[in-house]
């Protein structure tokens, strides 16, 4: 009878010890949507996260070693670029859009200005193939990663024996891109009842409700949809958003809306970098469209906008900049995996 | 009472033999699946497919060279009077005609099954192309994945011809698309088929014959065009009579 008993509260204490052990690593904030991602192909492990976060950081994957994902998507800038509208690559040559800022991933289904990606895992792709960003091949990175001192020891670590093929790769790399959560601005803080808006903010928060929700819809500040906002065509880009993708005239002019979390940080604005502050993009929301039928309805109206309720309406966006977010240390450069091992650490 | 008990324990036994008699029978009937051997042959009209060498001619007297020929092939299954009798598991075949075990499977099958036709898709569904990283014939580093604009390439098709206006008479035809109105995906279903083996042979005389490469010398991207040169490459396939 006792080794019954001691049998059955074996099995508890088995079960207990595997539930808490399999804790998810992704755990999504409270009363959000749920996510996208599909975990199950993909589950979370410290040591991928880790090989990701390493490949997102390493320039190993342009052509001549130059250019990493970070050079584009730097952390204390809500992972996009300041100071260029435009994105860069190796060589400096220029690409065709602003880089976006990265965070929220695993609620998005389709990626980039006009959603020509369509899963998380293949997002790294067009960058590293791009010839005006990384130039390279994904084929010839897995070599080079092959050929490395670093990568097949992280790949083992990872997936228990060394091979390196470009699916685990590409799964690495979104990992530690699934881990960049922005959900502790001062706007998180006040909807979980922790904080509380000045009064500044409150009125900002009202405007925002009334102009700005249907396409930045909350908690994400996004709508995850694609959408014409009236900017006028640049003639040099000549860009016509998810048209190219489609080929649909419907989705002429239409581009994928930005989230405005961390929107502090993430200048300049716009698929093609135009608008360099906030200001600027209120003033564009103010002003009257041109009348293209693809245009928003919500923005078939300008705006009415005082220059106090711009001010009240910055006020609020600015309650999205998360800092934990942004000095993170979990999601910067893994100083220990270059250069621990280097040093005998 | 207690016979009862030991009659009654008997048959449990009895029953427990017989079950796992059964299941090993299973077993061992499962691990006598049978292999199916079907070859791919691709060809020029009547003569051999060789890439990078040879010249081959069409009517409009024009010289054809072949460079790259890559395609999938995915969803095989057997069908017996229009019937389903057997689907490959996890079934992606990346065909690639310079690599000659990519021209031949094995299919083990059951042996017990009968079949008279063969199904496949010539590409990738669409749910596969949404399904994120995948891993052997669908690795993106076998070069066919579009990176600017996700997707996979179903067949690519890539070589000189004297009437291609493009630079150095090139022609490139990658073959794509998984979303409405540009499905290019395409089933192919043969009929005749052996329960031994049989060969599939792929005509690209059947394809160029239709098309005029002065005009139209490359595709790279989902279209109507992608679409309408996917139904050519469909109706190069055929069975060659025993």
């Amino acid at each position: 009878m006792k080794k019954r008993i001691f049998f059955i509260l074996l099995v508890f204490i088995t079960i207990f010890a595997f539930r808490f052990r399999s804790e998810p690593i992704f755990v999504a904030p409270k009363n959000w949507p749920k996510s996208s991602y599909d975990f199950k192909k993909n589950p979370l492990t410290p040591n991928k996260i880790l090989l990701g976060r390493a490949l997102f950081y390493d320039p190993i994957l342009s052509k001549n070693n130059t250019i990493s994902c970070a050079s584009c998507h730097s952390q204390y800038t809500a992972f996009t670029h300041v100071d260029h509208a435009l994105s860069h690559g190796i060589g400096d040559s220029i690409g065709m859009r602003n880089s976006l800022a990265l965070m929220n991933l695993a609620w998005h289904t389709n990626f980039m200005w006009d959603g020509s990606v369509n899963h998380l895992d293949m997002q790294a792709l067009a960058p590293i193939n791009h010839p005006s960003e990384m130039g390279e091949n994904i084929k010839n990175v897995v070599a080079k990663l092959q050929h490395s001192h670093l990568y097949p020891a992280l790949f083992y670590q990872a997936f228990n024996d060394s091979v390196i093929n470009g699916e685990r790769l590409l799964k690495s790399i979104s990992q530690f891109m699934l881990t960049l959560i922005s959900s502790n601005s001062k706007y998180d803080s006040v909807m979980r009842g922790k904080g509380k808006f000045t009064s500044q903010e409150e009125r900002g928060y009202l405007l925002f409700k009334k102009n700005c929700n249907t396409c930045h819809t909350e908690p994400l500040f996004t709508n995850l949809q694609f959408e014409n906002n009236g900017l006028i065509v640049d003639p040099f880009l000549k860009d016509y958003g998810r048209f190219r993708v489609s080929q649909n005239p419907q989705d002429s002019f239409k581009f994928k809306v930005p989230t405005l979390r961390n929107i502090e940080f993430s200048y300049p604005y716009m698929h093609d970098g135009r608008f360099k502050k906030i200001s600027e993009v209120l003033n564009h929301y103010v002003s009257q469209k041109s009348k293209v039928s693809t245009l928003a309805k919500e923005l078939s109206e300008p705006f009415v906008l005082s220059s106090n309720e711009k001010v009240d309406l910055t006020a609020f966006l600015l309650t999205l900049t998360d800092k934990h977010f942004l000095f993170n240390p979990s999601y910067s450069y893994p100083r220990e995996v270059f250069f621990g091992r280097a040093n005998g650490k | 009472m207690l016979l009862g008990i030991f009659i009654s324990c008997r048959l449990v036994m009895k029953v427990k033999f017989l079950f796992i008699l059964l299941l090993l029978c299973s077993l061992g009937l499962q691990a006598q699946n049978k292999v199916l051997p079907v070859l791919l042959s691709p060809v020029f009209g009547n003569q051999k497919l060789n890439v990078g060498t040879d010249w081959y001619h069409i009517a409009r007297a024009d010289s054809i060279q072949i460079q790259v020929l890559k395609f999938y092939v995915s969803k095989l299954r057997l069908l017996d009077k229009g019937k389903v009798v057997w689907q490959e598991e996890n079934s992606f075949h990346l065909v690639d005609v310079e690599n000659s075990t990519s021209l031949k499977w094995n299919l083990l099958i059951p042996p017990t099954i009968t079949f008279s036709q063969i199904s496949f898709e010539l590409g990738i569904d669409s749910i596969t192309n949404v399904s994120g990283a995948l891993g052997g014939d669908l690795d993106p580093t076998k070069g066919m994945y579009w990176t600017w604009q996700n997707g996979y390439i179903n067949f690519k098709l890539e070589g000189l011809a004297s009437s291609s206006s493009a630079n150095k008479n090139e022609f490139q035809f990658h073959l794509g698309g998984y979303q409405y109105p540009f499905l290019a995906c395409k089933t192919i279903i043969l009929d005749q088929i052996n329960e031994d083996g049989f060969v599939i042979e792929i005509d690209l005389k059947k394809v160029l014959v239709q098309a005029d490469l002065n005009k139209e010398n490359h595709i790279m991207s989902p279209s109507i065009e992608a679409v309408k040169w996917s139904h050519w490459v469909q109706k190069s396939f055929s069975i060659i009579p025993k």
